[in-house]
């Protein structure tokens, strides 16, 4: 792990070969992983004829075709629309989350207050109910707020923090803050809320990078909770739009399916690589010490 | 520390902005702000029907400029689930589609409206009255059908021909079939068709072609662990034979043609309904053929022609006369059954039907050859399944796996059949 | 380990997880200024619930009404169509003595968090230390061994899955090639459950980037001190690295288990929502699915989610009480 350390001259060059080592191993784990991945892109080149039938990777011939269908959306909505969907919906989700549940999660893991214990125990249980039991429950509730068609069941949960992972998740980093820092700003005369927000909170950048690409990429590839609470098609999401290529009671269009697979991979792929910079920041660039 | 305050104002922009939009879009739904009348219609399909079915609500839009259509599409499995949240959550679409197999839980159920209370409004008298006895439950119409189909043999006629078997006509029993599948598995040397065993729409036809039916005029099974077991064993010793599919490429079926054996070019024959069976064309081009499905010893023919789907209207729209409208547009008039074709199956309309059929072309020819051939020969589609039926269809492809993965034999798994379908059913 | 940070992280006294009032760490306690500059407590139990305020609001209307109702429910005869009729304890009941496929879930469930937990959890955590140890293309290895979890269990991946697991599929191939003649393992009811559990642990970029998150927050200062104390890269490992990253692998550890418990896409998308072959994959949720929303029986359903709830609730508590000998936080505020 810290082999970067060692400082002899001969531990360098013993180092040296083990990170040769290291790499090749690396090399040969993201074949293996990467290969169902080539899979997928390959088969978006296949011909209708192949999709499903063949267990070659390769296409035949290069099927372009698919791409030509994905490209023009479903029937009476753009591709571009379908995008802005899915974007509205995932950006609204990454905002709520990281906002709401920081602040859940600093109460939870800095201050006191009355049943902390008890309600931290529900907290954990809300993520143990099985969803499909709650579904008609809350379709109810959103039907009576005048939700439902609207990208608001998809979002207003995450501005009060109902995924409990996040909640769980930053507190527990939290928790890892050295205390020292609170005490040094309470004796600054700083309150609960500029402690949060200047020491706390910079500090716990990677759960909070880290809950912002999750949500992104979970509530990207949501497809019940989309498919529960959207009616119009002009409001459908990439994943739900991919779904209507597919149709098990008559004949589908798989190839189209996997293309736009491609395309719906674009994004989530560009808002990984995005953050996933600021992940390897950490400690070091943080508010603190800046 | 001026940087988390620019931030979280940053923050707080941003989420403004969110909420216009996100209340921007949800107020699409004003139903009455130009006077107009919207009407929710909601339906499964692929994307060649939703492309038929906005184009024919488009249509009827001209048609009835203060009536609007806001429709909502999914595939079958996501559909059933929708569906049924909505009428949990008492928020069903004024127009729906329903398969047969639903139609007696929603109409038991109170959720859809007695059609008469619209007669004026969506006359049926150019339907067919025993396919229109199919949209009815306990002697009312909740919904029409959208289109009928019949069961066939799709085949690889190359395949066929080339282990010299004649083409199949209508009235070949299941000895014949069985010949012929021996006759073209040892020309091709594996399995020659799909395992039957699975579907129960199978063990329909098969049964139907012994006089029985599944379900009797109580609402309960009308067929015995016995006929079932008898069913099974006849697919088992088939698939023992090698001439239908072994149970690890039987259970990969979804529903969807592309991913059954012959959609997988593994099999050249396989049972599926009319209109569907188009979905073979991309593998098979003008190869595809079907023919009737095989028939009773005494020459009963078990396949009937079923309502591919059912429409009809919620019993808490707000604008019943505008969705029956809607309805009669549909399906009695020649714009609409212009657009829409067979793609619903075969109008059943007559008049339409015989103007859809006469105007079909490529692999829909073979669909309107074999209906015509069959007119008359064909008794009516039995009333529409009881409630509690719509799961019974798994169950049914579950039990046989167990057949198939050889856990359980004929028999037993023809017992837990029925045991779970009189758990089931809530006639 | 002379070096005090080090000291200070590893001889902290653990505390329990889930901050209880009643709990007090030791450790730094003491250095802290009771009295002066400190708010009154009334004060402060306002901030919290200022805090609070969103989470309280989402957890009553859209979490806590929701299970309430579903826990009724529990106790109803509920077809989603008609109103629910009260029947008791009726569906529990018939969970523990009228149903053989009930029991065959929770089988395939356990067998299932047993295979993908461990194995998802220890190839997360290799990968991440892999990373940190990397000087160069560590950005790149990050991306590539994430990659796979930006998919989700989608149903062009579950094809792919179908694909490559199936009879003359890639696996086959190379198996045959070394002389296993397995077949399929998606369609072969003794093999189509390791195909589903090797499709998350295939996804192992949410525990690996939480783990890189945990890693991150180590100081740097206490493996240099370390070095200088002459600790060679085992003993860094078992004496600062596991310690310190002891929150992050509970947290990775109790979140997984718990998500394994409720496993269901996967499954879903690769047997097409039956849980087949010969219901080899049929887990517990899918079966709730199946019986809530496939035959209508939502109060049945409900009630099998309340049993999960119980189950991952005992097991979960089991992990917080174990958590006390193994999990060390840098600093625990009792109170």
């Amino acid at each position: 792990m810290s082999v970067t350390v060692l400082s002899s001259h001969h531990g360098r060059r013993r180092a040296d070969r083990s990170h040769i080592a290291l790499h090749i191993g690396a090399l040969a784990v993201l074949a293996v992983l990467l290969y169902p991945l080539a899979w997928l892109v390959a088969t978006s080149f296949k011909p209708a004829d192949e999709v499903l039938a063949s267990l070659a990777l390769l296409p035949s011939r290069l099927a372009t075709e698919n791409y030509g269908t994905a490209a023009e959306g479903i029937e009476g909505v753009t591709l571009l629309q379908l995008f802005g969907n899915s974007l509205t919906i995932s950006l609204g989700a990454v905002l709520g989350n990281v906002l709401s549940c920081s602040l859940a999660a600093y109460a939870f893991a800095r201050l006191r207050f009355t049943m902390r214990g008890p309600l931290f125990a529900f907290m954990i249980a809300t993520i143990m109910l099985p969803h499909h039991a709650v579904l008609i429950p809350q379709y109810i509730v959103f039907n009576q707020l005048g939700m439902v068609n609207t990208f608001w069941p998809m979002v207003l949960p995450k501005f009060l923090a109902t995924d409990a992972f996040f909640v769980f998740l930053i507190v527990q980093f939290m928790r890892g803050l050295p205390r020292e820092l609170d005490e040094a700003a309470k004796i600054d005369g700083c309150g609960p809320f500029r402690i949060f927000a200047r020491v706390v909170l910079p500090l716990t950048r990677p759960a909070l990078i880290t809950t912002a690409i999750f949500t992104f990429i979970w509530t990207w590839n949501d497809f019940f909770t989309q498919l529960i609470y959207l009616f119009e098609p002009d409001k459908y999401t990439l994943t739900l739009a991919l779904r209507t290529f597919v149709d098990t009671s008559s004949q589908s269009a798989y190839g189209p399916m996997f293309a736009m697979s491609v395309f719906a991979l674009l994004p989530i792929v560009l808002f990984f690589l995005a953050f996933q910079r600021l992940l390897v920041e950490g400690m070091a660039n943080s508010g603190l010490k800046g | 520390m001026p940087r988390p305050r620019t931030r979280a104002s940053c923050a707080a922009a941003v989420a403004i902005a969110l909420c216009a939009t996100l209340t921007g879009c949800g107020g699409g739904a004003s139903a009455t702000a130009d006077g107009k009348v919207t009407l929710r219609f909601t339906w499964w399909g692929n994307t060649d029907r939703a492309a038929r079915t906005e184009k024919a609500v488009a249509a009827f839009e001209r048609a009835h400029p203060g009536i609007d259509v806001q429709t909502s599409y999914s595939t079958y499995d996501s559909y059933k689930q929708k569906l049924a949240t909505q009428a949990a959550g008492d928020d069903v679409p004024d127009l729906i589609q329903l398969d047969y197999r639903q139609i007696s839980q929603y109409a038991g159920s109170g959720v859809m409206l007695d059609l008469a209370e619209q007669r004026k409004a969506l006359p049926t008298g150019e339907m067919d009255p025993k396919l229109l006895k199919t949209g009815q439950v306990g002697g009312r119409q909740y919904a029409l059908p959208m289109g009928v189909g019949t069961q066939t043999v799709a085949y690889d006629k190359a395949a066929w021909r080339a282990a010299g078997v004649i083409q199949p006509q209508a009235g070949w029993s299941w000895q014949d079939w069985v010949k012929a599948l021996r006759q073209v598995k040892e020309h091709r040397g594996t399995y020659a068709m799909t395992d039957p065993g699975a579907a129960e729409d199978q063990f329909e036809i098969w049964l139907r072609g012994r006089g029985k039916q599944l379900y009797g005029k109580d609402g309960q099974v009308a067929f015995s662990a016995g006929d079932l077991a008898r069913w099974w064993t006849f697919t088992s010793k088939l698939r023992k034979e090698g001439l239908v599919s072994p149970a690890t490429d039987t259970t990969q079926m979804s529903g969807s043609v592309e991913d059954t054996p012959m959609g997988r070019k593994l099999s050249v024959a396989e049972f599926n309904w009319d209109a569907p069976s188009a979905g073979y064309e991309a593998m098979y081009g003008d190869r595809l053929a079907i023919a009737p499905t095989p028939t009773g010893e005494d020459g009963t023919f078990g396949q009937y022609y079923k309502p591919s789907m059912l429409l009809g209207i919620s019993a808490g729209s707000e604008h019943p006369r505008e969705a029956a409208q809607f309805i009669d547009f549909l399906l009695n008039s020649d714009k609409a059954a212009d657009i829409l074709g067979v793609d619903r199956g075969t109008p059943v309309n007559s008049r339409q039907r015989s103007r859809v059929l006469s105007s079909v072309t490529g692999f829909q020819k073979q669909v309107a050859r074999l209906q015509t051939s069959l007119r008359g020969k064909l008794d009516p589609p039995p009333a529409a399944p009881p409630r509690g039926d719509n799961g019974l269809q798994s169950t049914f492809q579950r039990d046989y796996d167990q057949v198939s993965f050889e856990k359980l034999t004929p028999r037993e798994a023809a017992e837990n059949f029925l045991t779970e379908a009189r758990a089931e059913l809530r006639p | 380990m002379a070096n005090t940070s080090t000291a200070r992280a590893t001889s902290a006294p653990a505390s329990e997880a889930a901050p209880s009032g009643a709990q007090r760490a030791g450790g730094t306690g003491g250095r802290r200024p009771y009295g002066q500059g400190r708010p009154p407590v009334r004060e402060r139990q306002g901030a919290a619930w200022v805090f609070l305020s969103p989470w309280v609001l989402g957890a009553t209307v859209l979490t806590l009404l929701p299970m309430a109702v579903s826990l009724y429910l529990s106790f109803t005869d509920y077809n989603l169509f008609d109103p629910p009729s009260w029947v008791g304890l009726r569906n529990y009941t018939q969970m523990f003595t009228e149903d053989a496929r009930l029991y065959r879930s929770v089988g395939n469930t356990l067998l299932y968090v047993f295979i993908a937990v461990p194995l998802q959890l220890a190839l997360a955590l290799a990968a991440a230390l892999a990373l940190k140890s990397m000087r160069r293309g560590r950005s790149f290895y990050r991306s590539a061994f994430y990659a796979p979890s930006l998919l989700g269990a989608s149903m062009s991946i579950a094809l792919v899955w179908r694909a490559i697991f199936n009879d003359g599929g890639t696996v086959d191939n190379l198996l045959s090639g070394v002389g296993v003649h397995i077949g399929g393992w998606v369609n072969q009811p003794g093999w189509a459950l390791l195909s589903v559990a090797l499709l998350t642990v295939w996804q192992f970029g949410a525990p690996m980037v939480i783990f890189l998150a945990g890693l991150q927050q180590i100081p740097q200062e206490m493996y240099e001190a370390a070095a200088v104390d002459g600790a060679g890269p085992w003993r860094k490992f078992a004496s600062i690295t596991l310690p310190m990253l002891s929150p992050v692998l509970f947290f990775n550890l109790v979140l997984q288990t718990i998500q394994a418990f409720q496993v269901f896409t996967p499954a879903f998308a690769i047997s097409s929502g039956r849980g087949g072959p010969a219901d080899s994959t049929l887990f517990y949720t899918l079966y709730l699915y199946e019986r809530g929303f496939t035959s209508s029986h939502m109060g049945y359903a409900s009630a099998m989610a309340w049993m999960l709830l119980l189950a991952i609730g005992i097991v979960t508590a089991v992990l917080f009480r174990t958590s006390k000998s193994w999990v060390f936080y840098a600093n625990e505020e009792g109170g």
